[in-house]
Parts: structure tokens; sequence; C-alpha cells
């Protein structure tokens, strides 16, 4: 003890020593230099694993999918195109039930301590890939748990009816039936190429579980170090099939408590920051900007249509007749939100000005309520969730909000809310009257809004927890999903919406936007369109010159060791 | 010497019995089963848990189970964070040692600060300059330390930007796990950055171990004023006073040795709480130690986090008690025939 | 004490109030016992004099800077929170939760602590060293840790929370009455009374407790200042009073995610806590001051 209290008073010592001279700004120098060519990235949780297949998740797919991995084609630009990725291109035939991917043949995974690539990417890691979400006896389906959430709402393998190589870089998938969003699924985030060389390197060394936890993939960073509820380190992956990222290192700094996010990101401590609060104290400051895109959710009121008294239309509409939505996205999501008309946001293709709302009209409310002979009111309880969400920041204070509305209309409100799973648990079970929830798409289809949220199939197995079901509703979204004329499908999903707002059973309140802060010297694109986010582009302007000397190899090299 | 060492022996013993026996009682009084609470595997099959069942000996008496639970602490088997799902110990021994490492400069800076002031404080009883160190003393005792510390990271972290405000150095720096203790290990790195790394580490630890400081410095201030003015009042510092040493002689000759000895009896209680007011620091600062970790697994309800790190905890703080008894014995004589363990 | 003068004699204050006397003669610890009064009385009539209800919202005055401000309301002296609600009302409720929670708390278990310390200072032997290493085990823990896992144990909340305190602060008073009894078994008024043959308990009521009340009381005010501390912290770590009581650590963690729009959502709290517990330890000042003159005089 008394040894390393000696050290200590030493080391105490050099603290105050480093105090003095770190106040007087000596360390700056080679310091600086390793912070241009790095990006720290403040996130709001720990991914749980780094497969993108496994997980629905927004952190988990924030954390691996653009960084680690890459796709067959991707969503470009602002039309929100198909564009070629590992695929160098691809063709369908004209009943849309075979598609050809030619494959790249220049694309390298990564190496890593843990494994290195003795070959390209060939059509055996793409087989690989789906083979391991497709069969269910495959060497890996099992391995972490084999829910693959995505791909079963979309029902990818009844879709799919078997996976072809034609040769080493040309694959094709055969579909049981023409399905137009098929494509638009293999371009998300979810549906990333693994190596299937790691793979048997892993068989051979009877470690299977490692494939999600420590990753291979093509994508622009690898992994080189994670601790959970900590942080995650990416180096650049060298030999990148495109031009290399502009960044040597990438740091996500897991910050769940968003207070803590904030005051990193005004100490300079991080350089981009997710889901920010205080926009105000952002926007003020000169030194950091505020950016956010309209990601594709929304935020949503719903009722239990198996239970008295919603299982009545009229109710239903009254109750949303009752509640000034317009109040509500003032004040939960001051402002930055849009207000949702029906299910589908503005940002969609499908999404039609001439959607229907039903507004806001107590008196009107009133008399629906006399007509459904519930005159006297009656009371009910909203299930308000209990975590913050983009499409929901505060659900307890919108149930609160909701409470005051229905006051006036002579409903009685009681507010419940659990632990999360919990929740989520006694929802699916359909123990709630009403309650606030939302929903995010994973990739800009409009089906993605309307079956997993309202179908009947969703009903049983998915998220649909109105347990609303509504025969011609169905059939118009499967006639969407068999047609590829682009007006046609818009013209299905309105008479859908149509049917949403007549029905009610729920009501869609808000839109909103994900938002992120960043220093002003951190330049290029990182949110993507449909939410998530890649820090491929992104550099520090301060000193672009003077990045590419410091990058001399040899240097480099000592710190990847 | 022998028979207070003997007595010590038997008083950690004895403590690290009741210290098992409190975590192991932990696991009944959790909700939930008592074997999963003990093993952390929520996820265990029906085989799984007659095994578990087994190896903790549920069927047997409780002696026997406590023996058992008591033989997996031995073996470094804490059971896995129901959380996390990965063993207790590994995470204990990476966040344990910042704790300590917090916790002791925090313990350093108080000495340094408390010590001296209260010291100036008895000198100079009873006027201006003691009034002014008391008053500051009951400020400082005062201020909750979750208000300090955000106070703290406002004017130095945000207004003035000087020092850092989370974590323990800056993520860019890759320092490889050796002991745990940031700065050893960055001695020890081959990092080409190593003194940047050793000066942001430095500004790192600054902040919140001032934060902690600041009540623990103020009871030294309390305590070495107390034992200063006790000491000035002896007959052997009047009797140096008669045989005409000048003040500058008595102080530092004879009056600091004798009341410091007083005051490092007491280090060891005044630490227990300083490690309190660095869990609630911890979350503030988001620095990677037990404390946090000990709270988040509180919120997330994952019982055997929570019984294996208050194990640690308090081991690591009866360790430290027990240890500055055995400095303040081998300095004072007079203490080693003391009767009994206070 | 109605006891009839038979004799001209000069009458004794007790020890109490010798101390009082002493006590009211230091100015300091007279404003600390003053802040002290006021606390109280605001912790019991909160409800009555609070201008605005502590956890209705009103959705007009959002982060209403206080009064000074010049964006300030009057009728919203300190401010309003991030839904409208009062911040002098959530400071005047939260004054019962966080202060008249921590003084019920320290007298209840000053009761407990005494009851058994004065019980087990009668034992020996075995049991009794036993009990003094337990209580140096359970003293050796520091006080908000052991809150903190009792409060794991019994789950979240204001209710456990005040529990958990009220546990971890009996240990204490046990010790120091136990010490404390102990010691003045030993002196000679309680021999006499002994040899007068009255019991342990009647020596303990009569002779014993007037000793040692201005003690126990200097502990109670540490207690007590701990215990305000305890409180606030366990709120604000969101494991003791939870979201929308007005508790004054509550208040701050709640204010936090404002912090930077509007700070006195963070300043006020922190700052009736520093209030209420300096007023706690210039009272617990007050009286080892004057406890250590009338030893002097």
């Amino acid at each position: 003890m008394a040894v390393s209290m000696m050290n200590f008073k030493f080391i105490h010592f050099l603290t105050v020593a480093a105090l003095i001279s770190s106040i007087m700004g000596c360390n700056e120098g080679d310091i600086s230099s390793l912070s241009e060519r790095s990006i720290i990235y403040c996130s709001e949780g720990s991914p749980e694993t780094f497969n993108p297949q496994l997980s629905t998740s927004g952190t988990t797919s924030d954390a691996s999918a653009k960084q680690l991995y890459n796709s067959l084609i991707v969503y470009k630009g602002n039309k929100n195109t198909l564009a070629p990725s590992l695929a160098s291109s691809w063709h369908v035939t004209r009943d849309g039930k075979k598609i050809t991917f030619y494959l790249r043949q220049d694309v390298n995974f990564h190496q890593t301590s843990y494994f290195t690539p003795t070959r390209k990417l060939n059509a055996d890691d793409v087989l690989f890939s789906f083979n391991r979400i497709l069969d269910k006896d495959h060497a890996f389906h099992q391995i972490s748990g084999g829910q693959y959430s995505f791909f079963q709402s979309v029902k990818f393998s009844e879709l799919v009816e078997k996976i072809e190589k034609i040769n080493d870089f040309t694959i094709r998938f055969i579909l049981k039936r023409n399905d137009s969003s098929f494509l638009a699924n293999l371009a998300t985030d979810y549906a990333v190429i693994l190596s299937e060389e790691y793979g048997q390197q892993l068989t051979t060394q009877d470690k299977q579980h490692e494939i999600d936890i420590l990753p291979i993939g093509t994508g622009p960073f690898k992994l080189q170090d994670y601790r959970v509820g900590s942080l995650i380190r990416f180096y650049r992956h060298d030999e990148y099939w495109q031009e290399k990222a502009k960044i040597e290192q990438l740091v996500y700094d897991i910050s769940p408590n968003k207070s803590n996010r904030l005051t990193k990101l005004l100490a300079k401590e991080c350089d981009v920051s997710s889901y920010p609060i205080a926009h105000t104290t952002i926007a003020e400051r000169s030194d950091l900007t505020l950016e956010s895109i309209t990601s594709l959710n929304v935020g949503y009121f719903g009722f239990n249509t198996q239970k008295a008294p919603f299982d009545n239309k009229l109710v239903r509409q009254a109750i949303s007749l009752a509640i000034n939505k317009q109040a509500l996205i003032d004040t939960i999501y001051q402002g930055q939100a849009a207000r949702a008309k029906s299910i589908l946001p503005e940002t969609s293709w499908a999404y039609d000005s001439e959607t229907p709302e039903l507004g806001y009209d107590p008196v009107r409310a009133k008399s629906l309520l006399e007509v459904a002979g519930y005159a006297q009111g009656f009371t009910m309880d909203i299930w308000a969730m209990p975590v913050q969400r983009a499409y929901n920041p505060s659900a307890v204070t919108m149930a609160k909000l909701i409470q005051a509305d229905l006051k006036k209309i002579g409903v009685k409100v009681k507010i419940i809310t659990y632990e999360w799973s919990t929740f989520l648990r006694r929802l699916s079970m359909g123990e709630h009257q009403s309650f606030l929830l939302g929903w995010t798409a994973d990739h800009p289809d409009p089906d993605n809004f309307f079956t997993p949220m309202l179908s009947c199939t969703s009903r049983e197995k998915g998220s649909n927890r109105t347990f609303w079901c509504n025969k011609e509703y169905d059939e118009l979204l499967k006639k969407a999903l068999t047609t590829t004329n682009m007006s046609k499908r818009k013209g299905y999903y309105a008479q859908a919406m149509t049917i949403i707002n007549e029905e009610m059973p729920l009501l869609a309140i808000a839109h909103s936007k994900r938002f992120q802060a960043r220093g002003t010297d951190v330049k290029g694109d990182i949110l993507e369109n449909f939410g998530g986010i890649s820090f491929y582009d992104v550099y520090k302007s301060n000193n672009v010159s003077n990045t590419n000397k410091v990058m001399a190899p040899n240097k480099k090299a000592k710190v990847i060791d | 010497m022998l028979t207070f060492t003997l007595r010590r022996l038997a008083l950690f013993l004895f403590t690290m019995m009741v210290l098992t026996l409190l975590s192991f009682s932990l696991s009944f009084l959790f909700p939930g089963d008592t074997v999963i609470n003990h093993s952390g595997q929520i996820n265990a099959t029906a085989t799984d848990l007659a095994k578990l069942n087994e190896a903790y000996q549920m069927d047997k008496n409780i002696f026997r189970q406590y023996s058992a639970y008591l033989q997996h602490i031995i073996n470094g088997d804490f059971g896995q964070s129901m959380a996390s799902q990965s063993p207790i110990s590994n995470e204990i021994i990476e966040l344990l040692p910042a704790t300590i490492e917090l916790s002791l400069v925090a313990l350093l800076i108080a000495m340094l600060v408390g010590i001296p002031l209260g010291f100036i404080a008895a000198i100079n009883h009873n006027k201006t300059s003691d009034n002014a160190i008391l008053s500051f003393a009951m400020i400082g005792y005062s201020i909750p330390v979750f208000w300090l510390g955000l106070l703290a990271i406002l004017l130095f972290s945000i207004g003035l930007g000087w020092l850092p405000s989370s974590g323990k150095i800056s993520l860019l720096f890759e320092i490889e796990f050796v002991t745990g203790i940031q700065f050893i290990d960055i001695l020890l790195s081959d990092s080409p950055y190593k003194w940047q790394a050793f000066n942001n580490a430095s500004a790192h630890i600054i902040l919140p171990a001032c934060v902690i400081a600041l009540a623990p410095a103020t009871i030294f201030i309390r305590l070495s004023r107390a034992a200063m003015i006790e000491v000035l009042a002896t007959s052997y510092i009047r009797a140096a006073r008669a045989k005409g040493l000048n003040f500058r002689q008595i102080i530092f000759r004879h009056a600091i040795r004798n009341a410091l000895i007083q005051i490092i009896r007491h280090v060891g209680l005044q630490f227990a709480n300083l490690v309190t007011l660095a869990m609630v620091t911890e979350v503030i600062f988001s620095w990677p130690g037990i404390g946090r970790w000990l709270i988040e697994s509180i919120s997330q309800r994952d019982y055997t986090a929570i019984q294996s790190g208050l194990l640690a905890l308090s081991c690591f703080i009866f360790i430290v008690h027990i240890l500055t008894d055995f400095i303040y014995a081998a300095l004072n004589p007079l203490a080693r025939g003391n009767n009994h363990g206070s | 004490m109605a006891r009839e003068k038979i004799y001209q004699e000069e009458v004794f204050p007790s020890p109490f109030m010798q101390l009082w006397g002493i006590f009211r003669k230091t100015p300091v610890a007279m404003v600390g016992f003053c802040c002290f009064i006021f606390l109280i009385t605001l912790a019991i009539f909160a409800p009555i004099i609070s201008p605005y209800s502590p956890v209705e919202s009103n959705l007009e005055m959002i982060l209403l800077p206080p009064a000074w401000h010049p964006d300030g309301n009057v009728s919203y002296l300190l401010g309003t929170d991030e839904l409208g609600r009062d911040m002098l009302s959530r400071l005047m409720y939260g004054t019962s939760l966080t202060f008249g929670l921590s003084f019920i708390v320290v007298v209840f278990s000053l009761v407990i602590g005494v009851v058994i310390g004065s019980l087990s200072a009668l034992t020996r032997g075995f049991k009794s060293s036993f009990l003094n290493h337990f209580l140096d085990v359970i003293l050796s823990i520091p006080s908000l840790l052991l809150a903190i896992i009792i409060v794991a144990i019994l789950g979240p909340g204001i209710g456990n929370t005040v529990w958990a305190i009220a546990i971890v602060f009996i240990p204490q008073f046990i010790h120091i009455t136990r010490y404390a009894v102990k010691e003045e078994f030993r002196k000679d008024y309680v021999l006499a009374s002994r040899l007068d043959g009255a019991s342990n308990f009647r020596i303990l009521y009569y002779s014993v407790f007037p000793n040692i009340v201005e003690r126990l009381m200097s502990q109670a005010t540490l207690a007590q200042s701990a215990a305000i501390l305890d409180i606030a912290t366990l709120g604000f770590l969101g494991l003791g009073a939870q979201i929308p009581l007005p508790e004054w650590g509550a208040i701050l963690a709640n204010g936090l995610e404002h912090f930077y729009i509007a700070p006195w959502t963070v300043y006020l709290p922190g700052l009736a806590i520093l209030f209420a517990v300096v007023a706690t330890n210039l009272v617990g000042e007050g009286i080892r001051h004057a406890l250590k003159l009338r030893k002097e005089s």
C-alpha cells in the first residue's frame, strides 16, 4: 500500500503538472492531428449485435449497416432510386420472378486481428448471407437466436423460392410470385453481405457465435474494439472497393443519457451527436450545426378495436375528433414534426396530398358519442409508452394532454404505463383499451407502413396492436404489391388510407424528424434518407492538406498495432 | 504488533463473513428465483437450472447453500450480469480500478488541501482566517455533490472550455488494459501518443476528483484543526516553547507530526464516505467506474450485478479501512494496545 | 417540573436549559435555528401557502424564467418548468418531501436507535462484542451506499427511500447511545442512584438520558443533513421520488434536460438543498459549540 501511495503521490504531481501544461495549451500539436483524422460520434445506445440482419433496432443498424457492410444495391439521391453497390448491375425478367445480380469482382473483406481474407467477394458470400436467413437447416441459421425480424416481417422466406449461383460473380433469385417491394427490401440496411470464408473459419474453430460479435464485412470501416455501454471503435477499411473513407478512426461514444450527450457536444468531446436535445441552444452556438431529416415514421394513438367501447367505430371517430392534434404537436414535438394526415408521411412517394383528415371538432365528437349511446361519457385507459422515441418524445406527457382534451367531452382517462418490455408484452396480449405508440419504416416502400401496422396477418404475429382487421383493406394492399405500376399502386394506397380514415383504428398524430448536431468543422453527409447514418463521406475541414501528410504509412501502422 | 495483527485479521475475517452473508441473503431478498439471482443466468434452460441448483446446492440446508455460494465467490465466480450476460468478475476487474484511481486521487487532493487549511485555521484559532476557513468548510460540507458536479461542468467545461466533462480519457487514445489504473496503463503502453494521452487523462481526472474531494477536504479541515488545537495545548509544546524554540520549529518539528498521526486514523472512515461520493460523481462525469455501473444495474434490476458489485465495493472499502489502521498502528505504538476494533 | 419549593435554594437549570442559554447567545447558530424553524413551517404548511399545484401543468406558461428576468412574470416568482409548473410551488412542496421527510426519518431512527442502544449498553460479554463488531461493519459502509442497496431490494420510490434511510441511520444512533450510556454508567452519580436501589430502567430514564440528550441531538442534526443529501441524491439518481413528485433532487434531475435553456430549473432546487443542509448544520454546529462551552465552564 505504501508503495502504491508513493506512486500516487508521484502521479498526483504529474497531474498537477499536466493541468498547468494543458491550461497553457502546450499539448496541442499531435493530438490535434489525431483528432483531425478521427470522428467521435455520441450515440444513444449499445447495439445488440453487429449483424443488421438480426435486428430492426435503429441503434444496431446505425452501428453496423452502413459502416461495416454493403448490400447488393442501395438507394441513391433525392429521388431514392435504386443504384448499384456490390452488384454492379441487375436484371429482372418480365414476369418479375427471376432477378439476376452481377457482382463486382474487386471487393475486399476486412482484414482484422481475428480474420485475414484470402479471396475477394464472390457469389458464395451472397449465397451464404441469404441462405443463413432462408434456410432453417443452415449451419448459421440458429446462431444468435435465429430471429431475422425484418425478413420475417416482409415474409422473405415465403417469397423466395431459391437462390442460384450461376457462376462466381453471378447470382439469381427465383421468386414464387412477383413482388414489387423485393428490390426495395434488398436495398435496406438489413440485407447485408457477410463473408462465407469467415463463416468457414469460425466453423473449423468451433466459434460460430462470434460471427455477429466480431463482424467481417466489406464496408468502409472495420471493427477494432467494442465495449458494451462504453464505446465502439472502428478503423478505416483501407482496401475498400470504392475510394477509402476520409477519416481513419471512427469512435462511437455510447451515451444513453440525453443531457450527457448535449454536454459532451457543447464541451467539444464529441464531433457529432445523435438525437440532441435543447435545439435552440445548439442553434445559437456558432460552432455547432443542427440538422434534421424527415424520417419515415409516424406516432399514433391507437384503439383496441376488440374491446368495448372501441369496437364501435363511432366512438373511435368521436375520440379522434376530440383531440387537438396541433396542440399536441406544438407541445410535445416543439414544432419539430409535421402533422400526420394519415399513416403515410409526406416524404413517401405514395403520399397523396388529397388524403382526407378528420380534424378537430369537439362539438361533433360529443354528438357522435350521443349517437353511439355514450351521452354520459365513459372511463377509458390510455397506455403510454415509457421510452423516448423520435416519433413520440414524451408519450406520458402526450397522454396527459389527451386526458385534458377528452375531459371536455365527458370521457375520463386513466394513464397507464409499464416498464418497456412489460409494456410491449401486455400490449401484444391485448390488455389495453387505447395506446400511444409509433412506427418507423425500414425502407421507403409504402407497404412497410400499411402491412405491419394494420393488416390482418400482422394482427396475429406482427405489430398490429389495434387488432383491427378489414378484408377490403387487405385486398387493396395485396393488389398494390403485385403491380409495378407506380401510379396504380399510389391509387390503391390512397384508397387504403380512406378506409383507415373512415374506420379510425388509430389516429395518426405526427411524422417527426430525426435530428443530429455536429461541430461546424465536420463536413460531409451523415444522415441518410431512411433514418440511418453513414460516416463514409465525413471529414474534418480544418486542415485537409495536412491530413494527407500525417497519414504517412509507418506512423499509421503504429497506431493500428 | 502481533496481537494487533491477529485482532485485525479476526476483524477482517468476521467482516468478510458478514459481507458475504449479506450478499448471499440478497439473493433471497431480491424478487425472482434465488439460484437465478445467484448466477444471473436468466435464460437458463431446465437442464441448466438443474446444474445450477446442483452447483449452488440449493436442495441442501441453508448452511450448505452458503458454503457453496462462498466457494463460488472464492473461485472468482460472481455469476453473470443479467443485463449483459457477461461474467461479473470481468466487469468488476475492469471497472473497480477506475473507481480506485479516481477516489485515491480525490483522497490525495482532499488531504493536500484540507490538512494544511485545518492547520492554518488552528494556528490562527478564533481569528478571521479561522472563521473564513470554517465557513468554507461548512458550505463545502453542505453542498450536494451532484449539483456541484453540474456547476463545475458548466463553468470549467462549457463556459471556459478548460477541462473535459466526461470519461477518463479521450476515446481517441487506445490504451491497452493492464492494471486498469489508467495512468499506469498509459505509462506501460507503447502508443506513440503516450504523453498526449497522459496529459489528456490528467485533464480528465481533475474535475471529478476535485468535486469528490470537496466534502472530505472540509472534514479533513475540521479533523486537522481539532488535532492541531489539541496538540498545541499539550504540555510538550509548552515545554518546547519554554525552551525558546521559535514558532516555525514548534509547528514543523513537533506539532504537525503529532497532529498528522491523529488524522491518519480517520482516513479509512473518510475513504468510505469518499467512495460513495465518487459513485454519484461517476454518474455525472460518465466515469467508467463501478459506482456508475452499480447505479445502472439498480435501475435495470440486474440483481446479480447489484449483489456482487456491493460485495466488491464494500470489501475494497474495508480493506482500505484496515490498511489505514495498520499505518496508524505502525506510526503510533500507543494504538497497538487498543482493545477494541473501533 | 412542578416541584414545590420548600427550601430557599438556588435553582439549577437542567443541562438542556443551560445549553439553550449558551446556544441563544451564538448569533450564527440562531440564524441557522430560525431558518430551520422556517423550513419546518414551510414543510407543514406548503399545501396551504403555495400559489399553484406542484404537479398540474399549464401549457401556456412553459419554461418561464424567474420574475427578475426581463421575460419573467411576477405571478410566477421563480419561473416555471417544461410543463409550465410553478417552480416556487414545486420547491415549497419539495420542502415537505425532502426536508420534512428527512426530519421524520431522523426522529424515527433516533427513537429506535436509542431504545436498542440503551438495551445493548446493559449487555456484556460475547453478545456485546458481537454487536460491537457488527456495528463497526455496518458503520464502515457509507450511508448512501447502504441506502442505495436497500432501495435496490425494495425497488425505487419515495416510500422505500424513506424506509431505507431510516434503517441506515438506526445503527449510528445505537452506536452513540450505547457509547454514551456506557460512559455515563461508569460515573459516580449513577453509582449513587444504584446504591439507592434504582433499577436499570429508572437510572436510564431519570439520570442518564437528561445527560446525553444534547449529544443525541448533535448526532441527529448530523444525521439530518446527511438524510437531506441522501434523499435528494437518490431522487436525483432516479431511485427515490418518482417523476411527478416535486422532491428537490428529482426536480433537479428533471431540469437537467433543460439545463442549457432554463438553468433556473437546476440552480433553484440545488440552492434549496444547500440552504436546508446549511441551516441544519448551523444548528448542529451551534449545539456542539454550546456543549463545548458548557463543558469548559
